[in-house]
C-alpha cells in the first residue's frame, strides 16, 4: 500500500494533491500492465476505471469499417485515460497500448465515491480532469483546422 | 546581384526533387554565389505567369547552389509544379529579415517547425550544425499532417542519427505502421528541456504558432526568447507595395522573421 500511495503520489495528474487526499484514493488504486497490442478501453465499452500512464505509449484510436484504424493521438507518461468517468459515459475511441504499458487504474464507482464523500478532494479532483479535458479539446480543434494541409 | 531591385535574374533549374505530394525542390547552380542569411526569401518569376515569394531552403555555406522548396497551391506555384530540369525562371533577392543565429550562440537552440515550415528552417538548422559548438543543446521539433507529409525525410533521419542534436516528429494522424507519437506539435514539449534562456526559432501556420507560443509561455518561456517567420501575401518584396503589410511594418522588408514580442500585438487584430 505504501508503495501504491508512493507512486500515486509521483504521477502529475495528482502533482500537488495533499497528502491525506492521496491515502484516501489508495483504496481505489492498482497497478497495471498491458502487452503491446492490449486494449486499455475499446469503443462501446463502458469507462469505469481511470488510467494514470506512468509507462509507454498508448494509441488513441478511430476504427473505420474497411481500413485500418486511424490514430488520433497518443498518450504516454503523465498523461490520463478515461478523464469521461464522471459522466460515465460508453467510450467512443478505442485506447491500444502501443508497447508495453505500465499504469495506474482508478476504479471510477470507487473515485465517484470517494469525491462525494470528500468535496474538497471532489473538487481537486474534477478541477485536474477539467484541466485535461480542456487541454485535450484544444488540441483537437487545432488537429480539426488541419492547419498543415 | 541585381542592378535593379525589380529586375529578375534569369537562372536555369539545375535539379528538381518531388519531396511529399505537391511540394518540390529546385536547385539553381549559381557559380558566382548567391549570398544569402537563414530566414531571407527570394522572389521567383515564372515568364509570363506570375511572381511568388519563395523562402530558400539551402544551405548558407554554400552560396552556388541556391535551392527553394515549393508547395503547389496556388496559380503560380501550380505551373511551377509542370516545369523541370533546364527551365529558366527569374529570381530576384534575397530579401527580407534573417534568423538571429549570431545572437543565439552559447544558447540552447529550439526549433519548432510545422508542414513546410521546415525549409525556412533549414538553412538555420544546417547553421547551426556548421558551427555546433557555438552552441548548447540543440533541439528540432517538427509537426506535420500525416507521416507521408514529413518534408525532407531522408535529411530528418540523417539528423536524428546524430548525437549531437535531437530530433522529434509528430502528425496529427497515423495508421499503425507510424510508431512516433500522433497530437499537435505541442505534445512534444512535454519531453524535451526549455529553459527561459533557451532561444526558439519557429515557422509554421500562424495559428500553430500563437498555439505553441501559449504553451512555451505556460513552461515560463520569454516571448523575447521567440523567433518566429511570418507569410504574407508578398509582392515587391522590397517595402513598396504595401500588400504585406502588417500594421506600421511590412513583413517583406522587417520581417519574415520576428522576435515574437515585437509582432504579437498585431496577430490577434482580426483586420490584419
Amino acid at each position: 500500500m505504501d508503495d501504491l500511495e508512493r507512486v500515486l503520489k509521483a504521477h502529475p495528474f495528482f502533482a500537488e494533491l495533499e497528502a491525506d487526499h492521496v491515502q484516501f484514493l489508495v483504496g481505489c488504486a492498482k497497478n497495471v500492465r498491458f502487452r503491446g497490442g492490449d486494449y486499455l478501453v475499446r469503443e462501446g465499452d463502458r469507462e469505469d476505471t481511470l488510467y494514470l500512464i506512468r509507462q509507454g505509449s498508448v494509441a488513441i484510436e478511430i476504427h473505420r469499417p474497411g481500413s485500418e484504424p486511424t490514430c488520433v493521438e497518443t498518450v504516454g507518461p503523465g498523461d490520463v485515460l478515461g478523464v469521461s468517468l464522471l459522466a460515465t459515459a460508453a467510450a467512443h475511441l478505442d485506447c491500444r497500448a502501443r508497447e508495453t504499458v505500465v499504469a495506474l487504474a482508478l476504479d471510477s464507482a470507487c473515485l465517484r465515491h470517494k469525491m462525494a464523500e470528500d468535496p474538497r478532494l471532489g473538487l481537486a479532483i474534477a478541477m485536474r480532469l477539467l484541466e485535461r479535458t480542456y487541454e485535450r479539446l484544444a488540441r483537437a480543434r487545432l488537429q480539426h483546422l488541419d492547419v498543415y494541409r | 546581384m541585381m542592378a535593379s531591385p525589380y529586375v529578375p535574374a534569369p537562372m536555369a533549374i539545375t535539379r528538381a526533387v518531388r519531396e511529399i505530394t505537391d511540394v518540390f525542390t529546385w536547385t539553381f547552380e549559381v557559380p558566382s554565389g548567391f549570398a544569402f542569411k537563414p530566414g531571407q526569401f527570394n522572389m521567383l518569376y515564372v515568364h509570363g505567369v506570375g511572381e511568388v515569394a519563395i523562402s530558400i531552403s539551402g544551405d548558407p555555406a554554400m552560396p552556388e547552389r541556391l535551392v527553394h522548396t515549393i508547395r503547389a497551391v496556388g496559380s503560380v506555384t501550380r505551373v511551377m509544379a509542370q516545369l523541370g530540369e533546364g527551365d529558366v525562371m527569374g529570381v530576384r533577392g534575397p530579401y527580407g529579415s534573417a534568423w538571429p543565429v549570431d545572437e543565439a550562440k552559447g544558447r540552447d537552440v529550439l526549433v519548432i517547425a510545422g508542414g513546410l515550415g521546415l525549409a525556412p528552417l533549414r538553412p538555420v538548422i544546417l547553421r547551426l550544425l556548421a558551427n555546433r559548438a557555438d552552441y548548447g543543446r540543440v533541439t528540432i521539433l517538427y509537426g506535420a499532417r500525416t507521416p507521408a507529409d514529413l518534408l525532407y525525410r531522408p535529411e530528418l533521419e540523417a539528423w536524428r542519427g546524430r548525437f549531437d542534436l535531437r530530433v522529434e516528429a509528430i502528425v496529427d494522424r497515423a495508421g499503425r505502421d507510424w510508431f512516433g507519437p500522433v497530437g499537435v506539435v505541442t505534445r512534444l514539449f512535454d519531453g524535451v528541456p526549455i529553459e527561459p534562456d533557451d532561444a526558439v526559432f519557429m515557422c509554421g501556420p500562424e495559428i500553430m504558432m500563437r498555439f505553441a507560443v501559449r504553451e512555451l509561455e505556460k513552461r515560463g518561456m520569454p516571448r523575447e526568447a521567440i523567433w518566429i517567420s511570418m507569410e504574407r501575401s508578398m509582392k515587391c518584396g522590397i517595402g513598396l507595395c504595401g500588400h504585406c503589410q502588417l500594421a506600421g511594418s511590412f513583413v517583406c522588408k522587417d520581417g519574415p522573421v520576428y522576435r515574437f514580442d515585437r509582432i504579437a500585438p498585431y496577430l490577434t487584430v482580426r483586420e490584419l
